[in-house]
């Protein structure tokens, strides 16, 4: 695929995220997760936020962390093979607006999901280790690091 | 109803007073992480980690030259020119003197061939000079798909693909496959073009020396023991090996058989490139697979020019629909270069059709390069670069001197003679200064099937006497 030729950036994910609307469709898709789950007459209110809280975590950490390379053949010959889409937004600048984005939402929701769910312990276990499990990575002393060797290639 | 709102909202609320303090505390954590994230923070780009290796470190240490302010004058020999005349078949008139033509790589001798110059002219009447397109964007002509489909059908493979200039073939064939981290094993005299792909690829390039298998052998080994080490990495890791069928630089023949048996035991692909011996080797000129006899399958792609047996411009690349499919999306020079035009591609396809009416004429051309060969052996002073069987031979000094100029002029010395006795060879050229490993300085001599035994036996005396005169004195 001639992807990335008539422009400067030769890797298109690094600027996903800056694009016209994908913030709001970001939002729009987490709100109707939500939906989904909250409109389940078997899922309690708390229930259904956590449940919200840990499938947009797990959905955000396997494609934003565990996913590497492009799904298209970039001209700069696979410079990001191995680095994940996270590490390729902006081209490895950090702290730029897309990330600080990506960065709040899984708190807002975390916030929103210890409210709704009274602040049970059960609920704060789940939710906190899903939060700690997509922030993490996030850390610009986490940039291209990989534990043990896991997804390394 | 509001009541019950009201309610749900004093519960609400009631759970934020009870909630335990752990809690709250992360949630103000978390805020403040928040906050200096959003107002306290700035963009930056961390430093690059690429890690070098010592070795790596030691090399590009040891490597770099400091080029001078101004540069040097552009040596002489490129302003020299020996000015052509007229078309060069198989008699050139070079500086207004009429030789007989051993440095065109015309092999077949079409290149004044009149049925093909018909060919061409009526395709010109019909189609025009140029395509003004590339082959994406209404660049595409019947004569086109006629042509790829009889070069796929002639070499017994499922595909080929066609690029408007020869060179851009092969550097445009080995990026499309070899990535970086991907390793490619390369024989050091591989041409140029061949090298320019190398280095667009990107990948991890291994030499191994002229033909020397037991060297590839000993890198396949190399590459297998740290494979073993990693076997993760290894799973993404390509591995290719880079051959010609026979070398620009050399003339000599690469061991195909052996490379296959390599192949199987290492697991590695071949690229083999085939301009000198596509239209010379094989009994219908298929080239290398057909001259060793092996499966066309077991070499993953054969690329060639058509530039030197079929007389024409262009190049073309062949082998499994899978592979050569891939090429037409990812093929820089395929897709961002306007298509080969028409004339010569019906030029190409004329070619191909007299190489079939033919066939008689590769055993004739391989009988006149093995005379050739025995003919030019034994003059003192010069060595003989080359296979019998190869069109093209590279006739060196015996006793080079340390200074490349000095052979150089020696040699242009020798070619000047031969060419006042009316026989013209050329120095094989090449460009010092981007070659990885610049051949030694030679005479290029090139067969053409059109040459009668008599004037190769001339050639060769003219070559001796001209060596003779300007060796021994």
């Amino acid at each position: 695929m001639n992807v990335g030729v008539a422009h400067s950036s030769p890797n298109p994910n690094s600027g996903v995220m800056n694009s016209r609307g994908t913030w709001l469709a970001y939002a729009i898709t987490v709100g109707s997760l939500h939906a989904v789950l909250i409109s389940m007459p078997f899922l309690s209110i708390g229930l259904a936020w956590t449940l919200t809280n840990v499938f947009h975590n797990l959905a955000m950490y396997v494609l934003l962390h565990m996913v590497k390379g492009t799904p298209f053949i970039t001209p700069d010959q696979g410079k990001a093979r191995l680095l994940t889409y996270w590490e390729q937004i902006d081209h490895g600048m950090q702290y730029t607006t897309s990330r600080k984005f990506l960065t709040v939402t899984p708190i807002i929701l975390y916030f929103l999901a210890s409210f709704y769910t009274k602040y049970e312990p059960q609920h704060f276990a789940v939710n906190t280790v899903s939060l700690m499990s997509v922030l993490v990575p996030k850390l610009p002393q986490f940039d291209r690091v990989r534990i043990f060797g896991i997804n390394k290639y | 109803m509001a009541g019950s709102e009201q309610w749900v909202l004093v519960e609400m609320a009631q759970a934020v007073y009870e909630a335990p303090a752990y809690h709250l505390l992360l949630e103000v954590f978390l805020i403040i992480c928040i906050i200096r994230l959003l107002f306290f923070s700035k963009s930056y780009r961390p430093l690059d980690r690429t890690q070098l290796t010592e070795a790596e470190e030691e090399e590009l240490i040891r490597e770099w030259q400091p080029e001078p302010l101004v540069p040097a004058n552009p040596s002489p020999p490129y302003l020299k020119y020996h000015v052509v005349s007229g078309a060069a078949g198989k008699f050139v008139t070079v500086d207004n003197r009429e030789c007989l033509n051993l440095s065109s790589l015309n092999f077949l001798g079409f290149l004044e061939s009149p049925r093909i110059k018909a060919a061409a002219l009526s395709s010109l009447r019909k189609y025009g000079v140029g395509t003004c397109g590339p082959r994406g964007f209404y660049g595409t002509f019947d004569v086109h798909l006629e042509l790829e489909m009889k070069l796929a059908s002639m070499m017994a493979t499922q595909e080929a693909i066609i690029y408007a200039y020869g060179p851009s073939a092969i550097s445009s064939a080995i990026p499309a496959y070899a990535k970086r981290g991907d390793v490619v094993f390369a024989d050091m005299a591989v041409s140029l073009p061949l090298q320019q792909g190398l280095s667009a690829s990107r990948s991890n390039i291994r030499w191994f020396r002229h033909n020397d298998l037991d060297h590839l052998e000993t890198l396949l080994k190399e590459q297998a023991a740290e494979d073993k080490k990693n076997p993760k990495k290894a799973r993404v890791v390509r591995r290719f090996v880079l051959v010609e069928g026979i070398y620009l630089n050399t003339g000599n023949v690469c061991p195909l058989p052996e490379l296959v048996q390599l192949k199987y035991r290492y697991k590695f692909r071949i690229f083999l490139e085939e301009s000198l011996s596509f239209g010379v080797l094989g009994d219908t000129g298929r080239g290398l697979t057909e001259h060793f006899g092996i499966n066309v399958e077991d070499v993953d792609f054969i690329c060639s020019t058509m530039e030197n047996s079929l007389a024409t411009i262009g190049g073309f690349c062949c082998g499994r629909s899978f592979v050569i499919d891939h090429q037409r999306l990812s093929g820089q020079g395929y897709c961002f270069s306007a298509s080969l035009p028409p004339l010569l591609t019906v030029a190409a396809l004329e070619a191909l059709v007299m190489m079939e009416e033919k066939p008689e004429m590769f055993k004739e051309l391989r009988e006149q390069c093995r005379l050739l060969y025995d003919s030019v052996q034994g003059i003192p002073g010069l060595t003989v670069g080359g296979n019998p069987v190869s069109p093209v031979l590279h006739i060196r000094l015996a006793e080079p001197s340390q200074s490349r100029e000095r052979d150089m002029a020696t040699l242009e010395a020798i070619i000047e003679s031969c060419a006042q006795e009316g026989v013209a060879v050329t120095l094989a050229r090449c460009i010092e200064k981007d070659e990885v490993f610049p051949p030694p300085p030679s005479i290029r001599l090139a067969v053409n099937v059109e040459l009668t035994q008599g004037e190769i036996h001339r050639a060769a005396v003219v070559l001796r006497s001209a060596a003779s005169h300007h060796l021994l004195e």
